[in-house]
């Protein structure tokens, strides 16, 4: 019963079932009014992927929507004769303009993109804020497209025999393709292209270190966002049979952000509830506010602005945030997986004693400041090597140069006998190289178990497509039932299915572990791993690290905690002030006059 | 559910507000009294109380909405009242591709429209959707054969446009080619420009390279100003025209000394006291204006207007519209709808109509005058 | 088209670029200080504007009313703040002098027939009515956000633009306005003619950046404020409060906003929506100046209005298209100098 419950057929049952029972009860008018809260839930629920889940924002979302309405309007009353050539194959066809609008959202999309993913934040709302506003005027100017009059007399939608022509036949159409998307969305995000995208809010750097592309994780956010917008844009040319510029503007692209926000960005229900609340509130404004001022006036668009406003002050996870938490907890569970068959494939190891990560005379500069002044060190399979000094003794800058999130300013870095010179972070964690961070970079909203399971992304093949299909299921079982092995390696076996942001501190640490153990990795890079874990936990870890290194593992680690490393490394290397002050068995470092000055006339 | 009351409360509220009275006629009205367009749509939305209340002895009700603007809106607008109210006629929209976005859904649901907008296109090429459409404005092109007839009186061989990057602009470039071409005009030169811009220095050096005897400007409202601020300012000397869209007090007040000697076709509302005194439609306009200036203490802008006479047509439909059902029945739109179309010799505040199945919208060239400026007044162009 | 016509067109398009330079400084120091893009500077202008239009016109200054009520709603804030911070009631000075005049300008606003008054009173008054909207939108919108990520920093400035334009609306109406210019002379420039209004523009232009370039290498405030710009910690360390340099840049910004509106506003027709489109190309500006430059800022900006004039000059159906699609070679070019990996934040 419980995983009926959870199952998505009995969802979709359920669905179909209120649209039902919501079509017999509404009139014809607040059925129109549904059709428009579906066509503006599905340019809703792109922006909830984009915003909420991926952490970038457009503006210009309506303007995919124009591409999608103009193109199913020009196919659909254009004769053959006068479009473009290429185009007159698809005359009169809707699911020919439906084809065009995808096709010509995709090209937009990526130009945009292109352009704007590799840069901060900032630059893709702008980038579309600007976009938005040359794509008005190019539909208002355009000869084909009717010029700002736009294009009247668009048929009745005739599909597959079926003729959609009034608000009831069309709200299945519509609602049918809300839930198919629902759907599509909430797959894509349980897959292992979605937490790729969702693993894009731990910062770009953390992603790339597990091996994920996360201008293409963006990529495939922005792209189906627009897609579902274009899509709606061909709803919206069939219901309205009429289609001008005006609704396609920047105004409109800043309503459907607003919707998302009050619904709730990083919900998917919270675009169906955003757009319903923004779409009925509005109607309703529209009749009180004249009554509340006596005159008439913006007023809507005030009080929108002004709601937004105390929606993010005050609770930014919009009305969809909100319902959760009166949700009681119980009712949440974890969707029953399929059990894995057979496992990932595992890596070639080296051979023990074979040097897999090297450093050779190292040194970073900062301007005048040198961090990293000729430093050398190796470690090979089998092997611990601990990296200690005191603090701001440019430890965390030859970290990020083994893993190629720095390049030093003269010597290099060998990895497998390789120079990394050039290589990226992804390329190193695909060929072995994982590693953890100084500050967690966990996925808060995400499962410990999902977030374990990014660290197994360069495991899988599987796209976008296979997963919003389903068609990824095999592979998915396999790439979570390794991420819940290597976290019952580190003792979180019972946590799996709790949100990382609950865990403890320490437990955060064990989560990276876990995460970068997923990677099937040949050398672990633990940046202070034994931090906030208590001394129970302290010595299960040093015992996994120890199993791990028989089998041949190579482990670097960076670490405080004198104890754990004394107790665990096989070699230790000492830097401060950027340099080598010593390298050695941890019972020379004990003794050695350099480090003991370094670490305790420092002290006083 | 105690969360659900203030929702369930405010619910009633909103359907309390919203439920009309029972008795009498009901009149929807759709403006755009926000958006882009709000400077057409507000006049409008600002003359609904002053519309006419009772007719044939029904009382009349005005069901007031705002599209802001927004095509998709004017849809929802027309459905509420249409499904929801079960109004006998709406007046509106505002904007031209606004109503023809409607057209068709009025058309479907017999619901008799009467349009306040300029383009020709709500109502022509006449077919079965159109002839449920009224017009209250004149023709943009009897507007515009006004003024092209003058170009030629006058000598001007060649002509420049510089129009709205909107609906409002495209028509105005089609139909001033037509005039044009028709009376053996070239039209040199067609400049657009959007309403915020701040500068419109390009486009009127682009004309003035061109040296056209003369220049049509087409832009609603106040944008109209400053395209020919900017002609006279980059040394433009020919004769400058402009449409109704510049007929109003605002145009004068912004322009200034610039705008002297502009000519342009509106309706007699500008200049009523040049207008004699047995034109009937003169004292129509004193006294809307009178009103219109007692409520909100300025003078209307003839947008508002062409609602006042979509309310004075159907004041006059109604009645015999009463003889073929009672208000709220698909006969009374029906009846609504054919009286409509039988106007015969009814006077606005803007002029004379005479509906014919052909001619929806009802004007001859009676109701327009040519105006000009000067002294910083408009005055009746002898 | 002749040299005459091109001299004409670059005038033009300097005269533009100008104010947006202008913008693009205010937003890049907005920015560079509290991480704001503040997409409601355009505001500023054209309310500054506007407000000009109404006292010439004789008609009261309705604004005083918005800055009165953001006032009071500082107020309380500041009063509810204290009082969890302190756990007693007190008021707050600043909030209690920015609501004192609050009340001033709303009480000359709506009494003192301005048109009969000299232009430099005019312009004056118009000034002390906007430049507060900026640290009191400060204030009110993004003071209790202030550490929130850009991006939602970005959503509340956006959504601050929709509710003052919904205001401008009601208190400015939907027609255009447009005022006196400060003196009616032209000038002859070799073949072009130029009304002195525009010198005045490219003039007070160039006044305010220099005076803003003086401010930042001379005076105190300004140091604290590039300090602020440059470590947001490190400047709370040394007693620069953040509030602090918000409340100063958006006063800035404000400021330079209403400077741009009232020199503006007799060469062109100002609308409650114009500002929106005069600053997205302040921000094209900045993007060129990729958020951080001042002069690579200014030059775009610059390089915009001339773009803009030279656009419409061939095709002036399609300026905007041309306009913002010259944004994207830009954002390519910064694209592909971005490094691969860059952290966020």
């Amino acid at each position: 019963m419980r995983r009926l419950l959870a199952s998505p057929v009995t969802g979709i049952a359920a669905a179909v079932a209120a649209l039902g029972l919501m079509s017999a009860l509404l009139t014809p008018y607040q059925l129109t009014l549904a059709n428009n809260i579906g066509l503006a839930s599905l340019t809703v629920l792109g922006l909830v992927l984009l915003t909420g889940v991926a952490g970038m924002t457009s503006f210009g979302q309506a303007a995919f929507v124009g591409v999608g309405a103009y193109s199913a309007a020009v196919i659909a009353t254009v004769p053959a004769a006068n479009l473009p050539p290429g185009l007159s194959l698809l005359a009169g066809s809707p699911l020919g303009g439906l084809l065009l609008g995808l096709v010509a959202t995709v090209i937009v999309a990526s130009v945009l993109g292109a352009v704007t993913l590799r840069l901060s934040g900032h630059y893709l709302p702008l980038g579309t804020i600007a976009w938005g506003l040359s794509f008005y005027y190019l539909f208002g100017t355009t000869e084909l497209f009717g010029g700002f009059g736009g294009i009247s007399d668009i048929p009745a939608l005739h599909l597959a025999g079926l003729t959609f022509s009034d608000a009831a036949s069309l709200y299945w159409l519509i609602w049918g393709a809300v839930i198919l998307a629902v759907l599509v969305t909430a797959n894509l995000l349980d897959s292992r292209s979605g937490r790729a995208i969702r693993s894009l809010r731990g910062g770009q750097l953390m992603a790339e270190s597990m091996g994920v592309n996360t201008f293409s994780a963006k990529m495939t956010a922005f792209l189906v966002a627009a897609l579902f917008a274009a899509v709606a844009g061909w709803l919206y040319a069939y219901t309205q049979r009429f289609v001008a510029a005006a609704p396609f503007g920047t105004q409109a692209g800043i309503d459907f952000l607003f919707m998302a926000l009050i619904g709730g960005v990083n919900r998917v229900p919270g675009a169906i509830i955003g757009a319903g609340v923004v779409v009925v509130l509005r109607e309703w404004l529209q009749d009180v506010l004249p009554h509340l001022f006596g005159r008439t006036g913006n007023f809507e668009t005030i009080v929108f602005g002004l709601a937004i406003v105390v929606i993010l002050q005050k609770t930014p996870t919009g009305i969809a945030g909100a319902l959760a938490r009166l949700v009681p907890k119980r009712l949440w569970r974890p969707q029953a997986r399929r059990r894995a068959v057979g496992e990932l494939p595992r890596r070639y190891m080296p051979l023990p004693g074979e040097v897999v990560l090297e450093a050779d005379s190292i040194t970073r500069r900062f301007g005048g400041l040198v961090a990293n002044n000729e430093v050398s060190l190796s470690v090979a399979s089998g092997e611990i090597l601990a990296l200690i000094g005191p603090n701001g003794a440019g430890k965390s800058t030859l970290f990020n140069q083994l893993s190629a999130v720095d390049r030093p300013t003269s010597g290099e870095v060998r990895f497998l006998g390789r120079r990394i010179h050039g290589l990226t972070a992804r390329s190193l964690a695909a060929n072995g190289l994982a590693r953890t961070f100084q500050h967690v970079r966990l996925i808060r909203g995400m499962s410990v178990l999902e977030n374990a399971a990014v660290g197994a992304h360069t495991r899988g093949r599987n796209g976008v497509l296979a997963s919003m299909l389903r068609l990824d299921r095999a592979e998915e079982a396999r790439l979570l039932a390794e991420a819940a092995h290597q976290l019952s390696r580190v003792g979180l076996g019972d946590q799996l299915a709790i949100k990382a942001g609950s865990l403890a501190l320490g437990q955060h640490r064990l989560v990276e572990i876990a995460r970068a153990l997923a990677s099937d990795p040949c050398v672990l890079l633990l940046d202070e791993p034994a931090a906030g874990l208590r001394f129970q936990e302290k010595q299960a870890l040093a015992r996994l690290l120890r199993q791990l290194k028989a089998e041949g593992m190579a482990i670097l680690l960076v670490e405080h905690d004198m104890d754990f490393v004394m107790g665990l490394a096989d070699r230790i290397v000492v830097i401060d002030f950027g340099e080598t002050i010593a390298a050695g068995t941890p019972e020379e470092i004990r003794v050695n006059p350099a480090v003991i000055e370094a670490y305790l006339g420092g002290a006083e | 559910m105690p969360a659900m009351r203030p929702l369930a409360l405010s619910l009633a509220l909103a359907v309390a507000l919203v439920s009309p009275a029972l008795a009498g006629v009901k009149i929807g009205v759709v403006t755009s009294a926000s958006g882009p367009i709000a400077l057409v749509g507000i006049p409008q939305k600002n003359t609904v109380p002053l519309l006419p209340k009772t007719a044939g002895g029904e009382t009349i009700e005005y069901i007031s909405l705002d599209d802001a603007s927004d095509p998709t809106a004017t849809v929802t607008a027309f459905k509420k009242l249409v499904l929801e109210d079960k109004v006998d006629a709406i007046i509106g929209p505002s904007g031209s591709p606004n109503a023809l976005g409607v057209i068709g859904f009025a058309a479907e649901n017999g619901v008799p429209m009467l349009a306040p907008v300029g383009s020709a296109s709500a109502v022509l090429p006449m077919d079965a959707k159109k002839k449920w459409v009224f017009k209250t404005t004149q023709n943009d092109g009897l507007v515009a054969d006004l003024l092209v007839s003058h170009m030629v009186k006058t000598g001007v061989k060649t002509v420049g446009f510089i129009g709205t990057s909107d609906a409002y602009g495209d028509t105005w470039a089609k139909v001033l080619k037509d005039a044009a071409k028709a009376k053996g005009i070239a039209v040199v030169a067609e400049e657009r420009f959007t309403r915020q811009d701040t500068s419109l220095m390009a486009q009127g050096l682009k004309i003035t390279s061109k040296s056209p005897d003369a220049v049509l400007i087409g832009a609603p409202g106040s944008s109209s100003v400053l395209p020919e601020t900017t002609l006279v300012d980059v040394g433009y000397h020919g004769k400058i025209y402009q449409t109704h869209g510049a007929a109003l007090q605002e145009f004068l007040k912004l322009g200034g000394r610039k705008v002297e000697g502009t000519i342009l076709a509106g309706s007699g509302m500008l200049v009523l006291d040049e207008i004699p005194d047995w034109n009937p439609a003169k004292k129509i306009a004193v006294d809307y204006i009178a009103a219109y200036q007692k409520l909100y203490g300025v003078k209307p802008a003839t947008f508002g207007a062409n609602v006042l006479d979509a309310g004075l047509l159907l004041e006059q439909a109604i009645p015999d519209a009463l003889k073929q059902g009672k208000p709220g029945t698909p006969e009374f739109r029906a009846g609504l709808r054919d009286a409509l179309e039988a106007t015969k010799e009814l006077v606005g505040a803007q002029g004379v109509y005479n509906m014919t199945p052909e001619d929806h919208s009802g004007f001859d060239v009676r109701g327009l005058e040519l105006l000009t400026v000067s002294g910083g007044q408009f005055h009746l162009l002898k | 088209m002749n040299g005459q016509i091109a001299l004409m067109l670059g005038q033009d398009g300097m005269t533009s670029g100008a104010i947006y330079a202008l913008l693009a400084l205010s937003i890049i120091l907005v920015f560079s200080v509290t991480r704001i893009l503040l997409v409601p500077q355009g505001e500023f202008v054209t309310f500054s504007a506007l407000t000009m239009a109404a006292m010439q016109s004789g008609r009261p200054v309705r604004l005083g009313v918005l800055v009165f009520g953001l006032a009071l709603v500082a107020l309380a804030m500041d009063i509810v703040a204290e009082r969890q911070r302190h756990r007693r009631w007190t008021v707050p000075r600043t909030s209690l002098a920015l609501a004192a005049h609050g009340l001033f300008v709303v009480g000359l606003g709506l009494s003192v027939p301005f048109d009969h008054l000299g232009l430099l009173v005019q312009i004056g008054f118009a000034l002390l009515t906007v430049v507060p909207l900026g640290p009191l939108i400060y204030r009110v919108f993004f003071q209790p956000i202030a550490s929130a990520p850009s991006l939602v920093l970005l959503m509340v400035a956006i959504a601050v633009h929709v509710a003052l334009i919904g205001g401008g609306l009601l208190i400015f109406g939907p027609e255009g306005a447009r005022t006196e210019p400060f003196s009616d002379s032209v000038v002859q420039l070799g073949p072009a003619i130029i009304a002195s209004q525009t010198l005045w523009v490219i003039g007070v232009s160039a006044a305010l950046t220099v005076a803003l370039w003086l401010f930042f290498e001379t005076s105190l405030w300004g140091k604290a404020l590039r300090a602020a710009a440059f470590n947001r910690l490190g400047a709370e360390l040394v007693g620069i409060s953040p509030v602090f340099a918000g409340r100063t840049s958006m006063t800035l910004a404000a400021l330079i906003g209403a400077v741009s509106g009232i020199v503006v506003a007799p060469i062109t027709t100002i609308y409650y929506d114009s500002g929106f489109l005069i600053s997205l190309k302040g921000f094209v500006g900045a993007i060129i100046g990729a958020m951080s430059s001042y002069p690579v800022a200014a030059l775009g900006a610059l390089m915009v209005g001339q773009a803009e004039s030279f656009s419409t000059f061939w095709a002036s159906s399609y300026k905007e298209i041309i306009v913002f699609t010259l944004l994207l070679p830009v954002l390519l070019w910064r694209s592909l100098r971005q490094p691969s990996v860059g952290d966020d934040e």
